[in-house]
C-alpha cells in the first residue's frame, strides 16, 4: 500500500512539472484533472485500511476536482477560443527549473519540520509534495499571462492545500469540506463568466494588458 | 430560532427577488430584509442562543461577532434605504443601461448580506474560511454592475487576488490544525485556543498563524496586500462601495480577531510585531497615495486602507475597546461618504477631482455633507475618531505616536485639499441638480448618528476626567 501511495504522490509531483512546461491549455487542464482524481483516491489509500472519513466525501471530491472543475475550465476555453499560452512571462525552461527548485526547497524545508501527531506514514513524502504543488500553483498564476492559465494555477494551488490536508489526516466536518468545494466550484464558475466578458469587451484575455486602473493616470472615462 | 431566521431572511428574499424580476420589488425587498434582520439582531442581544449544527459545529454570537453583526445589519439597512431612491436616479441617468438587471443586482446584494451575516456567526476556523471566501464570491459580480472596461478589470483583479489570498488563509488554517497535537480535535475557536495553550507544536502554529494572518489581512485591505482594494472600491456602484468599505472589511477584521484570540502567550509578542508592521505600512501607503490622488472614489478607498491600518494598530497596542468604537465609526462615516461620492458621480458623470467644481451650487446638501464627512473621517471633534485616535497616540508612546500623528496629518491635508477643491466655485455657476441632491437623506442620517455618538463619548470622557 505504501508503494502505491508513493506512486500516486510521484504522479502528483510529475504533473506539477508537466504543468510548468506545457503551453497547450488543454494539456494543462488534463494535468489538473489528473491531480483531482489522485486527490479523490489518496485519502482512502493513505489511511491504510483505517479510513474513518466518509466514502461519499471522497467520491464528491473526485467528481468535483477530477471532472467538474476541468470541464468548467474547458468550456470557458472553448468560448474564449484560445488554446495556447504563446508568450508566457517566464519561459518554459525557466518554469521547469523554478518548479524543480521549488521541489528541492520544499523537501529541504519539510525535512526540518517534525510531522504532527496523527499524520499518516506517507506524510513524510506527501507534505513536501503538497508544498511543491502550492508553490507551482502560485508560480503559474504569476508567470502566465492568459486569465485562463491563471485559473488553472489557482486550481493547482488549491489541490496542493487539499493534499496537505489529506496528508496530515485532519478530517474536517463534512459541512466544511462541502463548503470549501462549493466555494471553489462557484469561484471557477464566476471566473469562467468573467473571462467570457473580458474576451467580449477587450477581445483578448491577457491579464497583463488589464492595466487601465492605476493611481497616476487620470481616469476620465465617464462612468455612472 | 433567531439565528436561523437571521440567516434565512436574506436567502429567501434573494430568491424571491431573483424569481419575480420586478424592478419595484427589487427596490423594496432589501429594505424589508435589512429592517427585519436589524430587529432580529437586536433581539439576539437580549436572548443569546446557540444553533447546533452537526458534531462540534455551531453558530452563535459572542461579543466581537455581535458587534460586527450589528454594524453589518445597520449598514445594510441604511444602504438599502439609499438604494431605494438611488436605483431610480441611476436608471434615469444611464440611458441604454447595458449592465446587470436590477433584480439580479438586488438578489446578489442580499446574498452578499447573507455571507457577511454568516461570517459574524460562525464559531469554527473551517466555516470561517468558507464564509469569508463566500463574501468574495457574492460581491465580485456586484462590482461589475455597469459592465464597463474598468469595472471588469477591477472585478477580475478582486476575484483573483482575493481568492489567492484567502487560499493562503486556508493553507494557514490547515497548518493550524496540524499544529494541534490531537488528530481528532475540531477547529472551533475555543477548542483551538485551549489546545494552542496546552498542547501544540509551536513551529507549525507559527507557520499557520503567519499564513492565516496574511490571507485575512489581504482581504482586509492592509498594505502591502491592498492592491485590489482601490480598484474594486472605486469601480463598484455607490451602494456596493459603501458596503464593501463599511462592512466587508470588518468581516475580515473579525477573522483576524478570532485568530489573535487563539495565539498562545509565547507568540503574542511575535503577533503584535506582525500587526504593527502591517498597521504602520498601511498608514504610510495610504498617506503616500492620498496626497497625489486624482480620483475622489479612489481617495476614499485609500482612506479605508488608512483606517484598517489604524484598527490593526489598536489591536497591536492592546486597546481593543477603543478599536471597536473606531471600527463602528469608520463603517458609518465611510458608508455615508461613499454614498455622497456616488451622488456626485451621478450628477457630474466623472470621478476626476479636477472635473468637479461648484459642488455647493449644483448639489448644496451633498456638498455640505461632503465637507462635514471630511471632518468626521479625519477625526476632528466631535467625531468619535478623535477620541479613539487620541487614545491610540497616547498608548503608542513618543516615537510611534509621533509617526502616527504625522501620517494622519498628511492624510488630512491630502483629503482636505481634494475635497475642498471640488467645492470651489466653477467658472460659470452650474445649475442646481435637485433630483440627485435629494439622495442626501441617508448620509445625513448616518452622519447625525456619528456626531451624536461623538458628543456622547466626549461628554462621558469629560465627566470621567472630572470625577478622577
Amino acid at each position: 500500500m505504501n508503494q502505491f501511495n508513493e506512486l500516486l504522490l510521484a504522479v502528483f509531483l510529475l504533473s506539477c512539472l508537466m504543468l510548468a512546461i506545457s503551453s497547450r491549455l488543454l494539456h494543462c487542464i488534463r494535468y489538473a484533472a489528473l491531480q483531482g482524481i489522485v486527490l479523490g483516491i489518496l485519502p482512502l489509500t493513505l489511511a491504510q485500511g483505517h479510513f474513518e472519513g466518509s466514502l461519499v466525501m471522497a467520491l464528491v471530491n473526485l467528481l468535483v476536482k477530477g471532472i467538474g472543475l476541468p470541464l468548467l475550465i474547458c468550456r470557458a476555453m472553448h468560448k474564449a477560443g484560445i488554446n495556447r499560452e504563446l508568450e508566457p512571462i517566464a519561459g518554459y525552461t525557466v518554469s521547469a527549473l523554478t518548479v524543480m527548485l521549488a521541489a528541492l526547497a520544499s523537501f529541504w524545508f519539510a525535512g526540518k519540520l517534525t510531522l504532527p501527531a496523527g499524520a499518516s506514514e506517507a506524510a513524510g513524502f506527501a507534505v513536501p509534495v503538497a508544498f511543491t504543488t502550492v508553490l507551482t500553483g502560485l508560480f503559474i498564476v504569476i508567470a502566465r499571462k492568459k486569465a485562463l492559465t491563471q485559473i488553472i494555477g489557482f486550481l493547482i494551488f488549491e489541490n496542493g492545500i487539499t493534499l496537505f490536508g489529506a496528508a496530515v489526516m485532519r478530517e474536517h466536518p463534512v459541512i466544511v469540506e462541502l463548503g470549501i468545494l462549493l466555494d471553489v466550484l462557484v469561484l471557477v464558475f464566476i471566473m469562467g463568466i468573467a473571462i467570457n466578458q473580458i474576451n467580449r469587451e477587450f477581445s483578448h484575455i491577457d491579464s497583463d494588458r488589464l492595466n487601465q486602473l492605476d493611481d497616476i493616470s487620470e481616469n476620465t472615462e465617464v462612468v455612472k | 430560532m433567531i439565528i436561523l431566521a437571521i440567516l434565512l431572511m436574506p436567502l429567501i428574499s434573494a430568491l424571491a427577488v431573483y424569481l419575480l424580476k420586478k424592478d419595484a420589488f427589487s427596490r423594496i425587498v432589501p429594505v424589508f430584509a435589512g429592517a427585519v434582520n436589524a430587529v432580529l439582531c437586536g433581539l439576539l442581544a437580549y436572548m443569546p442562543e446557540t444553533l447546533h449544527l452537526t458534531g462540534t459545529l455551531s453558530l452563535k454570537v459572542d461579543r466581537n461577532g455581535f458587534l460586527i453583526l450589528a454594524i453589518t445589519d445597520m449598514l445594510f439597512l441604511l444602504t438599502s434605504l439609499h438604494l431605494y431612491s438611488w436605483q431610480k436616479e441611476d436608471a434615469k441617468k444611464s440611458t441604454g443601461h447595458q449592465g446587470m438587471k436590477y433584480s439580479s443586482f438586488a438578489a446578489l446584494l442580499l446574498l452578499f448580506f447573507f455571507t457577511m451575516t454568516l461570517t459574524a456567526l460562525v464559531q469554527d476556523f473551517g466555516m470561517l474560511w468558507v464564509a469569508v471566501e463566500a463574501t468574495t464570491l457574492a460581491s465580485a459580480p456586484l462590482i461589475n454592475f455597469h459592465r464597463g472596461k474598468g469595472s471588469l478589470e477591477a472585478m477580475w483583479k478582486y476575484l483573483l487576488i482575493c481568492s489567492i489570498g484567502i487560499g493562503v488563509a486556508l493553507f494557514g488554517t490547515m497548518l493550524l490544525a496540524a499544529s494541534l497535537n490531537d488528530p481528532h480535535a475540531g477547529l472551533g475557536f475555543t477548542q483551538v485556543k485551549m489546545l494552542a495553550k496546552s498542547n501544540c507544536d509551536i513551529i507549525w502554529f507559527k507557520l499557520g498563524f503567519v499564513l492565516c494572518f496574511a490571507g485575512y489581512a489581504l482581504k482586509m485591505g492592509l498594505a502591502p496586500f491592498h492592491t485590489w482594494l482601490p480598484d474594486a472600491h472605486s469601480e463598484a456602484p455607490a451602494p456596493v462601495s459603501a458596503l464593501l468599505s463599511g462592512s466587508l472589511l470588518n468581516c475580515a477584521l473579525l477573522a483576524i480577531l478570532r485568530l489573535l484570540d487563539t495565539v498562545p502567550p509565547e507568540l503574542s509578542g511575535f503577533a503584535a510585531g506582525n500587526l504593527k508592521f502591517l498597521g504602520f505600512f498601511s498608514l504610510a501607503v495610504a498617506a503616500f497615495f492620498i496626497i497625489h490622488q486624482k480620483d475622489f472614489k479612489r481617495m476614499l478607498a485609500y482612506s479605508s486602507v488608512e483606517h484598517m491600518g489604524l484598527i490593526i494598530l489598536f489591536m497591536a497596542y492592546g486597546i481593543a475597546n477603543a478599536g471597536m468604537v473606531h471600527v463602528m465609526t469608520h463603517s458609518l462615516t465611510k458608508m455615508a461618504l461613499f454614498l455622497v461620492a456616488g451622488n456626485i458621480l451621478l450628477s457630474y458623470g466623472t470621478r476626476s477631482v479636477d472635473q468637479v467644481r461648484g459642488l455647493f451650487d449644483r448639489l448644496p446638501r451633498n456638498g455640505a455633507l461632503w465637507i462635514f464627512g471630511l471632518l468626521l473621517i479625519c477625526g476632528t471633534p466631535p467625531s468619535p475618531l478623535f477620541f479613539t485616535e487620541i487614545s491610540l497616540v497616547w498608548r503608542a508612546g513618543y516615537f510611534e505616536g509621533a509617526v502616527i500623528l504625522l501620517l494622519l496629518l498628511i492624510i488630512f491635508c491630502g483629503m482636505a485639499a481634494r475635497m475642498l477643491k471640488m467645492t470651489a466655485p466653477a467658472g460659470e455657476k452650474p445649475a442646481l441638480d435637485r433630483e440627485t441632491d435629494k439622495l442626501a437623506k441617508v448620509p445625513f442620517g448616518a452622519m447625525t448618528l456619528i456626531t451624536l455618538l461623538g458628543i456622547f463619548i466626549g461628554a462621558a470622557w469629560i465627566i470621567n476626567g472630572v470625577q478622577k
